[in-house]
């Protein structure tokens, strides 16, 4: 296996409390060595570049049946952005959903290493695992719609929080998730009348359970089974004015059950969540109480779900959700696609504009929360992809988070309404590259329990980003054009050990990459009887036997053993 | 010595039913339960059929000649590399992991690329391009469905389950099936025989009317009543119209019309005219009343729809009426797609390149159009000069100055079987019946996947559609890089196992966080 | 000015999205003829397909001489000078076109004038399907500009039309005008199947036979109608309102002497 020694670049590692020191780090069969022979290594001379490990993206939707149904019905979209195949790269096409190949060579053009999957309805886990294979260069895992499986409902429902964390343990390794994804807690399964709730106490129909219920339930369930991350929640009432309240009940239902300091769940794309006023109309921002609210305390991460003005495609497994934005017109497409017994969902291309007074409000409350919340480890960088815009606006993202120049060049062109009620022209406070890499690859590995993932310390997985920043002579809050050219086309990026892109630039495309999946171990498993096959013959349209993702899926396997307390 | 295996998937239609119990006896299926009639002829017989393909044959002086496979791989690569515009068309009734290849293959020659959907349910997809669409899997329709409506397809011949499995027969959490004793006594009188008779009879389109059902009459009262019913629309009475509550027949191409009335009745509005499609406009707002005072209804359509005059713009129209009808309940619609894996081609098309079918890949990138890059227009306007069919067998569907001109080029197909397209061939290989005799994905009409089964094995030296594409594919690149083009990099394949019961064999990865050992620092010498 | 003449008949497509006035000033004819094109799946030039010959009359017009039925995309994006096209020409000839000419003296391929913007487009042949209308799952269509046909068009013709003018001297398939928004659609002959079917807004005059949607309802009794500043158009027309299942505002003229079985609309009048 090759060797690599990276020379004289300045290493950001927050998890090593590393800043902008010059120092070499060596790479040996796929890890990050003390020391390799510098005769026998390919030398990368990076004297004058910003050195991070491989980004992690805690929260974009790049495979599985939504995901695809979005690329299907969008050929409008693809045709504007055509990626010619190469000698090295296979073809595909691009703009808000790009082809599974083009996904896994964008990431990696930008130094991101790791993409863990939104969402994905366990009927449907081949499919997404299917795809995920199709992704080259990326470490890969996929979160698993829970919150509305009805093995979930009856059992929390009964209080049986013990018999519930045996179910969702062989969920998980039933369908190779990573994580409990909890949507619209009851929402999804009220939507099967083509109903919602909308408080997290409001009864869920046919269940005599609450959102709460459910949450804490789950919470609950996480725990006794020592899963690697916390819940991953899409609270209630997501995209709905007024909906801050909804968020602060949330997280305050939480308070209780983070007993060692540790966070017990991260809500996504939090922007979609702040919102306050009564209506679209009175539309607000709710950044200040959620940052507050997020500054006193402790239990909960968040991401933020950025809004990038361009015209992208919005889909999640929240069905009533994305109805309601279709009701609000000017859209020429709707997609629903429930999921028996466990999910909804829906799709609805999205252009968000700079002169919409809500579009613009949304894009400054994204930021508005990263900034107002003092620690960067309780807040991640993500747009939601491609729900708040594509992952390759992530430069973008970076700009206005490093740079108040960057903002205020946005800003100026916005809607002057949502200039009016723009916390940012207030807020001073610019990232440092310490700060962006906990944003967007340490806090991230660190809050999905990647232990090897995220640093660069000896034993991390040798995921390298090598970006053209050189932290002495370039001011990014000022020339932020130039750091964000640079953040966009990594200098080189190195995936297990390989280099796999080159000035922005994929030079090898044959590292497929790994894909993580929890098995937790439970002191008795679930009970797999007759009575249980007869009671999912009748939940479900598929037999028993034929519902988990078997090995044959999984192109490169990665289990994650976990011991369970039940 | 004879084995029973469970939980089999029937690879022939969109229902893709997973519970069949098939005995096996020599390596050879004897026995077949659960599965309808269609599944047991392929099951136990159909696919030990004489016309079975066992070694690859190329055409010579006129007459087809078995050759090794090693010759015939090499004579395909050859008619595909040589071709100015080749074209590669099927993959509907082969698996995943097959398509997958074809569209390497597709993208190192450059050529175009379709699947079978061009010539059922492909107008459906374009519709869903326009409109979008409300759909759910069958389970939920199972579950909560009050209102099952049929629209220009006759499940109980095209999809025999699917009635049964998952629509108006069914039981499920919220909705219980009336149709208890109506299926009882089905099932009591109608043995496989008459079965048999039945679905020949249809075969043949002989409208058959039963007199308790009076054609176009007026909707009976039950329409308006809680509990499950069932509507079919279509231009004549078929076995399903029977089994409906109501039937309303409509004039052939009057689809559209009779939606758009629909729409407007739904929406408030008043119509000037008296009949729509031959329908009076009464009995259509009786029905629109049912449609908009169920609890959850469902629009099933079939090619009666999307191969009528209006196409795709029928199924736009009826994707926007069940639109609508979210206004005022929950209304869902789907298309009943045919071939076991049509859904399957069109998923994995569009995540490796954007585009479910009609996808041309001579600008070195997808470029998509139906009308442009379909099969049927392809080769219409001759724009092609050579032709790989795989899994599929068109003559049936394509008009006969398609084939006319497809026959002009040389023709290269894959199928299990000696079908009429395999007659045809100029270069004809041999395949596997996948979920028959090897493993792969399918999805199902409501594209959720399922993992079809082997139960018994191939004949020697017969290969599957995968390994045979990734010979051919392997064979064009070493041509092409013999005349100095550049190729593509041949992918890390996945090995496959058995499906099995989630299995712990991976190595086991570090769980406890490591002690963080800060790297060595080279300090600059200050 | 620049003349391709095509050197063999073609049997393949052949994309040439390099054939534009403006992507050939400034360039000499060698440069010209090494743009590069496809046949097939074959990476060729220009030159390979066309004798490319110059006269020196200061323009950078284009005349294309020979069948190019499988020509595609002529045109494509031009924004000035004139295309002249001597036989048929394939599809999306002059799709997204900004401004400028084409003429084409025989006939044209689909997706002519697909998502135009301005300009003008003139075809003395038939047009094909989906002429002026926008690409799959867009909903952006013929934003403004002039396209003219002397022959017949096919189906599909003019679908979300924005502000674009149509003027068909022959007949229209169907789904002529779907879901247009604005614009308007002159056809002087009969109209097959569904025409207007989605409108919002916009107008579509029909000098021949036709048929209306039932979610459709008569308006009035026009003596004539104003296509564009150009064309006015004697009737009288029954005009109808529609379509009433988009909530549309979109008015479909009829001749009224063509279609004689309109009259009992007349009641509700
Ligand atoms: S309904 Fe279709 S899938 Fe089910 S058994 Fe019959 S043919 Fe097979
Ligand atoms: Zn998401």
């Amino acid at each position: 296996m090759t060797e690599i020694l990276i020379k004289n670049g300045f290493v950001v590692d927050p998890l090593n409390k590393i800043n902008c020191e010059k120092m070499d780090i060596a790479i040996k069969n796929g890890k990050v060595v003390a020391k390799v022979n510098e005769k026998n290594a390919q030398v990368i001379d990076a004297a004058g570049l910003t050195v991070m490990a491989g980004g992690v993206d805690i929260h974009s939707h790049v495979a599985g049946a939504e995901v695809n149904m979005g690329r299907m019905i969008r050929p409008e979209d693809h045709y504007k952005d055509p990626v010619r195949k190469t000698a090295l790269t296979r073809c595909g096409t691009g703009y808000s959903i790009p082809s599974t190949f083009v996904t896994g060579y964008r990431y990696s053009e930008m130094g991101y290493t790791s993409v863990f999957n939104g969402s994905v309805a366990a009927l449907k886990a081949k499919h997404a695992h299917e795809e995920l294979n199709d992704i080259p260069l990326m470490d890969k895992a996929t979160y698993i719609l829970t919150g509305d499986w009805w093995f979930v409902l009856e059992n929390l429902a009964k209080g049986d929080v013990d018999e519930c964390a045996r179910l969702v343990a062989w969920l998980m390794r039933a369908t190779k998730g990573y994580a409990i994804k909890i949507v619209n807690p009851g929402g999804l399964e009220s939507w099967g009348f083509g109903r919602n709730v909308h408080s997290i106490d409001d009864p869920v129909p046919n269940f005599g359970i609450t959102p709460r219920e459910i949450m804490r339930g789950l919470i609950k369930v996480n725990k006794k089974l020592n899963m690697p991350h916390t819940i991953h929640l899409h609270t209630n009432n997501l995209g709905v004015p007024g909906n801050y309240q909804t968020t602060l009940d949330t997280m305050k239902a939480f308070e209780d059950l983070s007993t060692d300091g540790k966070p017990v769940a991260h809500i996504t794309h939090i922007q979609f969540a702040s919102f306050k006023g009564e209506n679209w109309g009175k539309f607000k921002s709710g950044a200040e109480e959620i940052a507050k609210y997020m500054n006193a305390h402790n239990h909960m991460t968040l991401d933020m779900g950025q809004v990038t003005f361009s015209d992208t495609t919005t889909m999640t497994a929240d069905g009533p959700f994305e109805f309601s934005l279709y009701e609000l017109g000017g859209h020429n497409k709707w997609v629903n696609s429930d999921v028996e017994t466990e999910s909804s969902g829906g799709i609805i291309p999205f252009h968000y504009k700079k002169n919409s007074p809500v579009n613009a409000l949304q894009w400054s409350i994204g930021l508005e929360i990263a900034l107002l919340i003092k620690d960067p480890w309780k807040i991640f960088m993500t747009t939601d992809h491609p729900n708040g815009g594509p992952f390759y606006d992530y430069p973008k993202v970076l700009a206005w988070l490093y740079s108040k120049k960057a903002r205020e060049a946005t800003l100026k062109k916005c809607h002057k309404s949502a200039k009016k009620k723009s916390l940012l022209p207030s807020i001073d406070r610019e990232l440092s590259l310490y700060e962006i890499a906990i944003m967007t690859r340490a806090g991230t590995a660190k809050a999905l329990g990647l232990p090897d993932k995220g640093h660069l310390g000896v034993g991390a997985d040798a995921d390298v980003a090598i970006f053209n920043i050189n932290p002495e002579t370039l001011d990014i809050s000022q020339k932020f054009r130039t750091a964000r050219k640079a953040f966009a086309n990594a200098a080189y990026t190195i995936k297990d050990g390989t280099i796999v892109v080159k000035d922005g630039q994929v030079v090898n495309s044959q590292i497929p990459g790994r894909t993580f999946w929890v098995d937790a171990e439970t002191k008795d498993p679930c009970k797999i009887d007759d009575e249980m096959k007869r009671k999912f013959r009748d939940y479900w349209t598929i037999e028993f036997e034929n519902y988990p993702v078997t090995d044959h899926y999984v192109k490169v396997s990665d289990r994650l053993e976990r011991k369970a307390s039940v | 010595m004879s084995k029973i295996i469970n939980n089999v998937v029937c690879p022939i239609c969109g229902c893709l039913c997973d519970d069949l119990e098939v005995t096996v006896k020599n390596n050879e299926i004897v026995k077949m339960k659960n599965g309808c009639a269609v599944c047991e002829a392929k099951m136990v017989h159909g696919y030990k059929s004489e016309e079975r393909i066992l070694k690859p044959m190329i055409r010579k002086n006129g007459k087809l000649e078995p050759v090794s496979m090693d010759e015939a791989v090499k004579k395909a690569a050859q008619i595909l590399t040589d071709a100015k515009y080749p074209l590669l068309f099927g993959w509907s009734s082969t698996v995943n992991e097959a398509q997958r290849i074809g569209v390497e293959l597709a993208e190192e020659l450059g050529s175009a690329l379709d699947n079978c959907c061009s010539v059922c349910h492909g107008p459906s997809v374009m519709a869903t391009q326009e409109v979008g669409i409300p759909a759910a899997t069958l389970g939920q329709i199972r579950h909560r469905a009050d209102l099952i409506v049929y629209w220009a397809c006759n499940p109980w011949t095209s999809h025999p389950r699917h009635v049964e499995r998952y629509t108006a027969f069914t039981d499920g959490r919220f909705e219980g099936s009336e149709w208890k004793s109506y299926m009882n006594k089905m099932k009591a009188s109608a043995s496989r025989k008459k079965m048999d008779i039945a679905s020949k009879r249809i075969e043949r389109e002989e409208a058959q009317i039963n007199p308790q059902v009076e054609v176009n009459g007026p909707p009976p009262q039950t329409l308006q009543k809680p509990g499950r019913k069932m509507i079919v629309v279509d231009v004549r009475k078929t076995m399903s119209a029977e089994a409906a509550d109501y039937f309303m027949q409509i004039e052939p191409n009057r689809d559209y019309d009779v939606i758009e009335a629909l729409r407007c009745i739904v929406q408030d509005q008043e119509l000037d005219v008296e009949k729509v499609g031959g329908v009076p406009v009464e009995y259509l707002r009786e029905v629109a009343d049912a449609m908009m005072k169920c609890e959850f209804g469902v629009i099933y359509f079939g090619l009666g729809m999307t191969q009528s005059l209006g196409r795709f713009r029928n199924i736009e129209v009826a994707i926007a009426l069940a639109r609508d009808l979210n206004r005022k309940t929950k209304f869902i619609i789907s298309p009943m797609r045919g071939h076991f894996n049509v859904t399957g081609a069109n998923q994995v098309f569009a995540w490796q390149t954007g585009y479910p079918y009609a996808i041309d890949f001579s600008q070195g990138y997808p470029q998509f159009n139906p009308g442009e890059n379909t099969a049927v227009d392809l080769l219409k306007r001759e724009d092609n000069d050579a032709t790989l069919v795989i899994s599929a067998d068109p003559g049936a569907h394509f008009p006969s100055v398609v084939m006319k001109n497809m026959m002009k080029h040389p023709l290269i197909t894959i199928n299990p079987d000696m079908n009429a397209i395999s007659r045809l061939g100029d270069v004809v290989f041999p395949t596997q019946w996948c979920g028959i005799e090897y493993v792969g994905t399918a999805y199902r009409m409501d594209s959720v996947p399922i993992t079809l089964k082997k139960v018994v094995e191939a004949p020697p030296g017969v290969l599957t559609d995968e390994e045979l594409l990734s010979k051919i594919l392997a064979e064009v690149r070493e041509i092409k890089k013999k005349r100095g083009l550049p190729v593509g990099l041949t992918e890390q394949k996945i090995v496959h196992t058995e499906p099995i019961e989630p299995p712990r064999v991976c190595p086991a990865p570090v769980t406890k966080p490591k002690p963080k050992k800060v790297v060595k620092k080279k300090k600059e010498a200050a | 000015m620049i003349t391709l003449t095509a050197l063999r008949a073609f049997d393949v497509p052949i994309q040439t999205p390099c054939i534009t006035p403006e992507n050939f000033t400034g360039k000499s004819l060698a440069e010209i003829k090494v743009l590069p094109v496809t046949e097939g799946v074959r990476n060729l030039t220009l030159g390979d397909l066309f004798k490319i010959e110059e006269t020196n009359d200061g323009t950078s017009n284009i005349t294309i001489n020979g069948d190019c039925a499988k020509v595609k995309r002529v045109g494509q994006g031009m924004k000035t000078g004139e295309i002249t096209v001597n036989g048929n020409i394939g599809m999306h000839t002059g799709e997204k076109m900004a401004g400028g000419k084409i003429i084409v003296n025989g006939n044209a391929g689909g997706w002519t004038g697909s998502e135009m913007k301005k300009g003008t487009i003139e075809i003395h042949g038939d047009a094909g399907d989906y002429t002026a209308s926008p690409y799959r799952g867009n909903d952006l269509g013929m934003k403004g500009g002039l396209i003219t046909v002397d022959g017949n068009v096919g189906t599909d013709v003019g679908c979300y039309n924005q502000g674009g003018v149509i003027k068909i001297k022959g007949n229209a398939g169907r789904f002529l005008g779907f879901h247009m928004s604005d614009g308007a659609i002159y056809v002087e002959k009969d109209v097959d199947v569904r025409a207007g079917a989605l409108m919002t807004g916009g107008k579509i005059v029909v000098g021949g036979k036709m048929e209306i949607l039932p979610s459709f309802t008569i308006d009035n009794v026009k003596p004539k109608v104003k296509v564009d500043s150009e064309t006015n158009v004697a009737g009288p027309f029954y005009v109808f309102l529609g379509d009433l299942s988009e909530k549309g505002t979109g008015k479909i003229f009829a001749n009224k002497a063509a279609n004689p079985a309109f009259k009992f609309y007349e009641k509700y009048l």
